[in-house]
């Protein structure tokens, strides 16, 4: 049977609309934090679809021109187009952010697995050593690691990430701790399967739902806390384009009235936190409705 | 009344492993510097004679072991070294930047509280209606706004565009701090001289950080309000007062929210090391002469006795507020007690 | 929530009455001077920042001094000096009946009291005493002589710096140093200048109260108050908002060009004498060859940084030496923007589009303002457009970038220079010497220079040194241990009405002929 275009759309704009009506509003805030991730990631990917400038050239324009023209979005002190920096820097930000937030997963839930499954002391050191990171206060902590490791892509992932894993720690080791009680883990381990495949087959999978609800909410913490450290100074070199440092490196020109050096940056890093945190926060309705409200 | 005082030991008794927990993360972190603090210190003319000296007298040259029993000794003591670039004690430093983050904090969690409470409220009683939509949407997005940016944007729309309300500092410069500083609160200060003009003018100096600083932490109440709330509200003597003929607003506002309320603080104890981060991120913006601009100042200079000092301040800080929250907690709500 | 609105709303008007009124005028006879530098040392022999050095020019005097905006040595608390044959010691003779504030007479002893104070404290401006002097002897208490190590012709001008500046005996702990005034003998400065400090609140206030017994041209307001800002902007805002008198130090280049163009406010400017230029690690790969050093600074093109980083508010310098000092010269004019001659250069050397000359450009980020950023992005844009460099730019901070300096770390860098003492072998053998170049991370080393710098340090004639100094400086462009890129300067705001302001070239600031028009 042949599928015209229009039904073959059908179909799935169908089943989005059931969605919607099923789950109400969280549906929507989810596909709309998708659209918003998804653009950002296209404007990463493909630069040049979205502007022709490039954002290290100081022969762009007139110095700190305002938006209009040829200038979306304005020109900056040194004569480069704002524009062009707010789509190259949705590179820097989401590549420190997303690899932070998988370095935090697999540290985190590895460490989780194996404390709830091995249990005894070395749960216990552990979790105390999670513990009191989870505890720290997590901007501070990710200043004091950017400031002694010095500025850098990989050093600024790094303090990002290690604010995280704690979270996923315990999210697993719980799980873990619940499904290791199970009867089907007990029958399996009575037919001598080995801790690893019970790890592999049946307690990791089971953790995979709720992990990637965390995700998507670590990634929108770890723009924050990315863009934070930069707007500070801390995080990276100046030679890359990033939201934060711009902002703090048109802070300057606010008395003399020029608004679009700070405006379209913070609006960037807001939206793009906004969309990952509607993703997650959509996805946990929807995945697990008694989880957050009722 | 036993088991209150049970509860209290028992909690302060288990702050203490947290504490040195996160004493030793601070310890662990700030050992892992580049390049050679001392030599910094003493600038390019000192010979290698002198640099040795001066490593000695701060003991860098022992193992790392005694350093850090020699640090926590120090701590307990409440001694926290001397700056390395300028000639002051660290606790002195602190203790004069302090009252000023203290002040921004409070003002900026009342401001929090009021906000997140009673929209949180609001919402979880115009539940599923189109109010209810936007005042959780609005929790979501208000949390994603970076708290720098927000400052930046109500210093750009009401100090330059408007002019309506000072955008740095504490003081504008006609007004001397000096006059009326006796215990860093400003606004205890000149209230207490009864210095009006000064009062006015360090208010005015309060509004916009301590706005910036309370709503973006709002979101984060706002739901935690609702989703209380919401449970609070379905309860069956919310019903009967209703049906007993209480106004409508009366049994939401008074009688369900202080019940939802004891949760809600809990949270806010959790919630205390954002509110210091934010600290930290609005005196950046606002140039306030708190804890939070000494920390990246000193950062810049390399200062790590008073860097480290800072962060172990914070971190006690927000150890301290949990259990201060935990305690409150426990004298409000009985059944909390173990 | 009614009763919460109406809370929140009377709070808004309780404060909104009392918003202070415009206005409230201090005395008319108070200056109000706003800066965002910072007071470091209330001790001349610890103090080496030009900000609280100028605090010292209008609370205590030297010797010898300089006039408002001039350059040239005039007698100070010394009315005449004499200098013996061997060129090796110098007799002041003192002015008669001095008195500091507090009473204590100035005397020949007050004076070595202060010098040997300041060689034994061995502090971080005590060399500019230490280098150049033997010994202090007092010949009676009216004459004082000053024995060198060796014939210095610029010994006048050092005199005039605050090491040198005569201390009250009997407030300053003889083997200590002071940083606040509190632990002074009796809590405060006290001072033989035009000004005395009557109330020091650090990173806040410094208030200055008129010397009635200054021997001196008195001053023409009572009070001097000094207002420490964080940063530029709050500064720039109190200014418009009539709450400082006058700003000095520093705004932002984009408030300057606002402030410039409204029509309220008197913009004086003058030249400074502080100069930024490019180092170059002469010993190690690549720059030990000096055609690349000399191909690098080749592709600097300094009047579109200037424009482009600040804004068109600075000069370009086309020396070491600065201008307005004798025998500067702009040899290094040839050199700028002539990217044709650095690729021309590059090229003997082998390299090209293909073979690009790679290496590290290093900035520190705060220690000289916040727009350092730029000028290493502008510079890097610059060099790389001549198809033969590539530049990696690096930064460090202050404290680690002094490390780097003096462990060879950085290939090139950008360091800037307020000078000691305004004589041009202190932009020249602090580069070029053997001795200054290895402290300042340079490594530049070569016999003949260092003879010429001896030969500049000693030789008395005027005409003799500039003759010797232009020749150094056309020696530069050959060598090029650093590039000039441009000097500084300086700028105050004021409101209208505010007069007497003079800037000098050696920055003694003096605040003794401000006054408000009327």
């Amino acid at each position: 049977m042949k599928y015209s275009m229009a039904q073959g759309l059908a179909r799935p704009i169908n089943a989005f609309a059931r969605m919607g009506k099923k789950y109400g509003l969280e549906w929507w805030i989810l596909c709309a934090g998708a659209v918003i991730i998804l653009a950002i990631i296209y404007m990463a990917i493909l630069p040049e679809t979205f502007t022709s400038f490039n954002p290290y050239d100081q022969n762009a324009g007139p110095q700190l021109a305002a938006p209009g023209g040829n200038h979306l979005m304005g020109t900056d002190n040194l004569q480069r187009d704002v524009w062009s920096r707010i789509v190259y820097g949705s590179q820097t930000i989401l590549m420190v952010s997303v690899l932070a937030a998988i370095i935090s997963s697999c540290v985190g839930i590895f460490f989780g697995l194996i404390s709830g499954y091995a249990g005894g002391a070395i749960d216990r050191a552990l979790s105390l050593m999670m513990d009191a990171v989870y505890v720290f206060p997590g901007l501070i902590l990710a200043i004091a690691l950017a400031a002694m490791l010095g500025p850098g892509v990989l050093n600024i992932t790094f303090a990002v990430a290690v604010i995280y894993i704690p979270t996923y720690f315990r999210l697993v080791r719980g799980q873990t701790l619940a499904i290791k009680q199970e009867l089907y883990v007990e029958a399996a381990r009575a037919i001598g399967a080995s801790g690893f495949t019970i790890l592999m087959k049946y307690i990791f999978p089971n953790v995979i739902a709720t992990t990637v609800v965390v995700f998507t909410l670590n990634v929108a913490d770890a723009i924050m806390i990315e863009a934070a450290l930069t707007y500070l100074g801390l995080g990276l070199p100046p030679s890359i384009v990033d939201w934060g440092m711009d902002l703090a490196m048109g802070k300057k020109y606010l008395p003399s009235g020029i608004w679009w050096l700070i405006t379209f940056p913070g609006m960037m890093i807001s939206v793009l936190a906004l969309g990952f945190t509607m993703l997650g926060e959509g996805l946990a309705e929807i995945l697990n409705p008694r989880l957050l409200e009722r | 009344m036993r088991n209150l005082l049970r509860y209290i030991i028992t909690r302060t008794l288990m702050t203490i492993p947290m504490v040195f927990i996160l004493l030793t993360i601070i310890f662990v972190v700030l050992r892992l510097m580049p390049g050679d603090p001392v030599s910094a210190m003493l600038g390019g003319h000192a010979p290698e004679k002198v640099i040795e000296q001066k490593r000695e007298e701060l003991g860098l040259n022992k193992p790392m072991t005694a350093q850090y029993a020699d640090y926590l000794w120090k701590i307990c003591h409440l001694d926290l070294g001397d700056s390395m670039v300028l000639q002051q004690k660290v606790t002195t430093a602190i203790a004069e930047k302090l009252p000023a983050t203290i002040e921004l904090t409070f003002f900026g969690m009342l401001i929090t509280l009021i906000l997140g409470i009673f929209l949180g409220a609001y919402a979880a009683d115009k539940r599923r209606t189109v109010r209810d939509s936007a005042i959780r949407l609005y929790g979501i997005v208000v949390y994603c706004i970076p708290v720098y940016w927000l400052g930046l944007m109500l210093q750009l729309i009401f100090g330059i565009w408007f002019d309506w309300l000072p955008i740095a500092g504490r003081t504008g410069a006609r007004i001397i701090s000096s006059d009326f500083e006796y215990s860093g609160l400003y606004i205890l200060d000149t209230l207490l001289k009864m210095d009006w003009e000064a009062f006015g003018d360090v208010s005015m100096h309060l509004v916009l950080p301590s706005l910036t600083l309370g709503l973006t932490l709002s979101g984060i109440f706002v739901r935690l309000t609702r989703a209380n709330m919401l449970d609070v509200l379905k309860a069956d003597y919310i019903l009967a007062a209703e049906s007993r003929g209480i106004k409508h607003s009366t049994v939401v506002y008074r009688h369900a929210l202080k019940n939802a309320f004891i949760p809600i603080l809990t949270m806010m104890g959790l919630q205390v090391a954002l509110l210091m981060a934010g600290a930290i991120l609005t005196e950046t913006t606002f140039s306030w002469p708190g804890m939070g601009r000494l920390l990246l100042e000193r950062i810049y200079l390399r200062d790590y006795p008073m860097i480290q000092g800072v962060i172990i301040v914070f971190a006690l800080m927000v150890a301290f507020i949990s259990l201060l929250v935990d305690i409150i907690y426990a004298i409000v709500d009985p059944r909390i007690r173990y | 929530m009614r009763v919460w609105k109406l809370i929140a709303l009377s709070m808004l008007v309780f404060c909104l009455a009392f918003i202070p009124t415009a206005g409230s005028a201090a005395a008319k006879d108070t200056i109000v001077y706003g800066t965002t530098e910072k007071v470091s040392d209330m001790d001349t022999a610890k103090a080496y920042d030009f900000h609280t050095w100028e605090i010292f020019y209008n609370v205590y005097q030297g010797l010898l001094s300089y006039p408002a905006g001039k350059t040239n040595i005039v007698p100070g608390l010394a009315e005449s000096f004499t200098l013996s044959k061997d060129g090796k010691e110098y007799t002041f003779k003192l002015k008669k009946g001095l008195k500091f504030t507090d009473g204590t007479a100035f005397d020949a002893g007050v004076v070595k009291w202060s010098i040997d104070r300041v060689m034994a404290l061995k502090s971080d401006p005590s060399w500019l005493v230490t280098d150049f002097v033997e010994r202090v002897d007092v010949v009676d208490p009216l004459n004082v002589k000053f024995v060198l190590k060796n014939p210095v012709s610029y010994f006048p001008s050092l005199v005039a710096s605050p090491p040198y500046y005569p201390l009250n005996p009997n407030v300053y702990p003889k083997d200590k140093l002071v940083r606040d005034p509190s632990e002074l003998k009796g809590g405060n400065l006290v001072g033989i200048g035009p000004y005395k400090v009557v109330s020091f609140k650090r990173d806040q206030e410094v208030v200055l109260e008129a010397n009635k017994m200054f021997y001196g041209p008195k001053a023409k307001n009572s009070r001097v108050v000094i207002r420490y800002f964080a940063d530029a902007t709050t500064m720039r805002l109190a200014l418009e908002k009539g709450e400082i008198d006058f700003a000095f130090k520093t705004l932002n280049p984009s408030d300057i060009k606002d402030l410039q163009k409204s029509n309220k406010f008197e913009v004086i400017t003058g030249q400074g004498p502080f100069i930024r230029y490019l180092c170059f690690r002469c010993q190690g790969k690549p720059f030990d060859d000096k055609v690349l050093r000399k191909a690098v600074s080749a592709a600097i093109s300094r009047k579109p940084i200037i424009d482009k980083v600040y804004l068109g508010q600075n000069s370009p310098l086309y020396s070491m030496v600065p201008m307005a000092m004798m025998s500067h010269t702009d040899d290094f004019k040839a050199l700028d923007g002539n990217s044709a001659l650095a690729k021309k250069l590059l090229k003997s050397k082998g390299y090209s589009e293909t073979n690009k000359l790679s290496f590290e450009l290093w900035y520190t980020p705060s220690h000289y303002g916040d727009s350092e950023v730029d000028l290493a992005a502008v510079m890097k844009q610059q060099l790389e457009a001549t198809g033969m460099m590539k530049v990696d730019v690096k930064s460090a901070e202050w404290a680690t970038y002094r490390d780097n300096y003096a462990n060879k770390v950085m290939t090139s860098y950008l360091l800037g220079w307020y000078p000691d003492y305004l004589d041009p072998d202190n932009y020249t053998a602090a580069f070029a010497g053997t001795e200054g170049s290895k402290g300042n991370g340079i490594f530049f080393s070569n016999p003949q220079w260092d003879e010429l710098f001896k030969q500049g340090q000693m030789e008395t004639k005027e005409a003799k040194r500039i003759e010797l100094y232009k020749k150094v400086q056309k020696m530069w462009t050959d060598e090029v241990p650093t590039a000039p890129i441009f000097q500084g300067n300086l700028y105050v705001i004021a409101q209208k009405g505010i007069k007497g302001i003079v800037l000098s070239p050696t920055l003694q600031f003096n605040y003794g002929p401000i006054y408000r028009a009327k």
